[in-house]
């Protein structure tokens, strides 16, 4: 079964110079951990996606969308990347999820993947 | 019929973790049971039978959902079954030395709500009704229904696993072991006489003592599941003194204490003793204490009511709730006088307890106490009207005579 390991932090821990020395040894961390789940064929895909600032969200009310400048989710964590993975069973997907690094404060959503019947 | 029972949870958990879903699991195990009525058989090994008839059953269960599969398929023959077979029954590792008390520590899944994993953990291992789950949470049997049903579509779909967790992830499924098993007592101790479904002959007081007195062994460094082991051993150690002859039940005041087991009472002392040097106190410990507070009045013939009322503002603070409230109210009344308690009690009428029958009871006992016998009376009918298991029915229905005779 797949899931997705959905990873929202509050990016404000990587601003400025120590933030960004952070930020170097968190990316170190994810490319090991996709090393990890690809040697154990557990790696699907996943991305980190760029700051909440570039986001642009369409919301609809009663089916009729608007845009609007910002993420969906006003928090102070925001969605920041996610992974795809193959895992037998929930707990195994929640093994990886916890190898995630979070410094700060956040969240990882992990969630199944629907499966179409075949 | 009794080995069914013990054969339950392994067969359950092994069920469980074949087809990966709950209902699957228990369905099965019903249709595996039936069969072994309808064949007559004596097998050695009953939860090894149970979950190899089962495994078909449930299969011929999906079949028969699909709406495609002929029935010769199912009706395989039973006595068939070969040695070899048996060995396909799920070998845990024995890290947790008791099939019922690992399947515990299965349902109580973190990701799961934690009421909905206690309540789960209720139907599945000790096989309470529904209905009876929902009263112990002071809610619907509509909500509860809907709570397990939940959490076993979140097992399924979400492929939540059926294995034991390693130890390290024990201590966040702990809170929910605990209450699951508090919860069990609760029901198992309300009914004094034994006589309800699910706990005929006080299995369930059984098995509730002997799992949480194995968690003792298995967490000493946890204070909490050391207090919830000495609140049910306490409990137990009063379990002679609770009905009389007649059937009646008798109120932990007027028992006579000669009938209470001193072994079980210094056992729990014991544990009480081992779970302060945690210096990590909590509800259960609480509980545990104003309890051992009441079994003193055996060495020394009186109660401490001061130090219950102290321990019940405590838990108060840990674990407030309306029935926690209406305990600490009768306390109260024990230190400062029934006015006071009767004060308490209106201040908590507005709480929802209108249809708890403790607290019809305690106003009864307070009015009486006052002289104020014919609101007891009316007190007395709304418990009388709240459904009381046998012995408290009988117990009740003595004091409203008296009442009445007195009136």
């Amino acid at each position: 079964m797949q899931y997705t390991l959905l990873i929202s932090e509050n990016e404000s821990i990587y601003e400025g110079e120590e933030g960004g020395k952070l930020l170097e040894e968190v990316v170190g961390k994810h490319m090991a951990l996709v090393e990890e789940m690809t040697a154990a064929n557990a790696y699907v895909g996943g991305n980190r996606l760029l700051g909440a600032g570039a986001a642009t969200t369409i919301k609809y009310k009663a089916g009729k969308g608007t845009l609007h400048d910002g993420p969906f989710a006003e928090t102070h964590e925001e969605l920041g990347g996610y992974y795809v993975i193959e895992a037998e069973t929930l707990d195994k997907a929640l093994e990886w999820a916890r190898k995630i690094p979070v410094p700060g404060d956040g969240a990882v959503e992990v969630r199944p993947i629907w499966q179409y019947e075949e | 019929m009794a080995d069914l029972m013990d054969a339950r949870p392994r067969a359950i958990a092994a069920l469980a973790a074949h087809f990966g879903d709950l209902d699957t699991a228990e369905e099965a195990f019903a249709d595996a049971c039936l069969a072994l009525t309808e064949s007559g058989t004596a097998p050695q090994n009953m939860a090894a039978w149970l979950v190899t008839v089962g495994k078909r059953k449930g299969v011929d269960r999906i079949r028969q959902q699909g709406a495609r599969q002929r029935a010769d398929d199912g009706a395989m023959e039973i006595a068939q079954i070969k040695e070899g077979e048996m060995d396909n029954v799920i070998q845990l590792p024995e890290a947790i030395p008791d099939e019922r008390l690992r399947l515990l520590f299965i349902c109580c899944h973190p990701a799961l709500a934690l009421e909905a994993r206690a309540a789960m953990a209720l139907k599945v291992i000790c096989g309470l009704p529904v209905p009876a789950i929902a009263e112990l949470f002071l809610t619907s049997e509509a909500t509860m229904f809907a709570r397990i049903t939940r959490a076993k579509a979140k097992i399924a779909d979400a492929r939540v696993s059926f294995e034991l967790p390693p130890r390290r992830d024990w201590p966040e499924r702990i809170e929910a072991v605990l209450l699951a098993l508090e919860l069990a007592y609760t029901s198992a101790y309300a009914d004094a006489g034994k006589s309800r479904p699910g706990n005929e002959g006080g299995e369930l007081a059984d098995e509730v003592e002997r799992l949480t007195t194995m968690l003792t062994e298995l967490l000493p460094e946890e204070p909490e599941a050391l207090g919830l082991a000495a609140l049910v051993t306490l409990a137990r150690s009063r379990e002679a003194a609770r009905v009389d002859g007649e059937g009646a039940m008798v109120p932990l005041s007027q028992q006579d204490t000669a009938l209470w087991d001193k072994a079980r009472i210094e056992r729990a002392g014991a544990w009480l003793d081992q779970a302060g040097e945690a210096a990590r106190p909590g509800p259960y410990q609480v509980m545990a204490a104003i309890q051992l507070t009441h079994a003193r009045r055996a060495y020394d013939g009186r109660v401490d009511w001061h130090a219950i009322l102290v321990l019940y503002d405590a838990l108060m603070a840990l674990r407030p709730g309306a029935i926690v409230a209406l305990n600490r109210a009768m306390a109260l009344a024990e230190v400062h006088g029934a006015e006071a308690g009767l004060e308490e009690l209106g201040a908590l009428e507005a709480k929802g307890l209108e249809n708890a029958r403790p607290y019809h009871v305690a106003r009864a006992r307070l009015l009486d106490r006052s002289g104020e016998g014919a609101t007891a009376l009316a007190a007395l009918d709304e418990a009388l009207g709240l459904d009381p298991a046998s012995a408290e029915r009988i117990y009740l229905e003595n004091w409203r005579k008296r009442l009445a005779m007195g009136g």
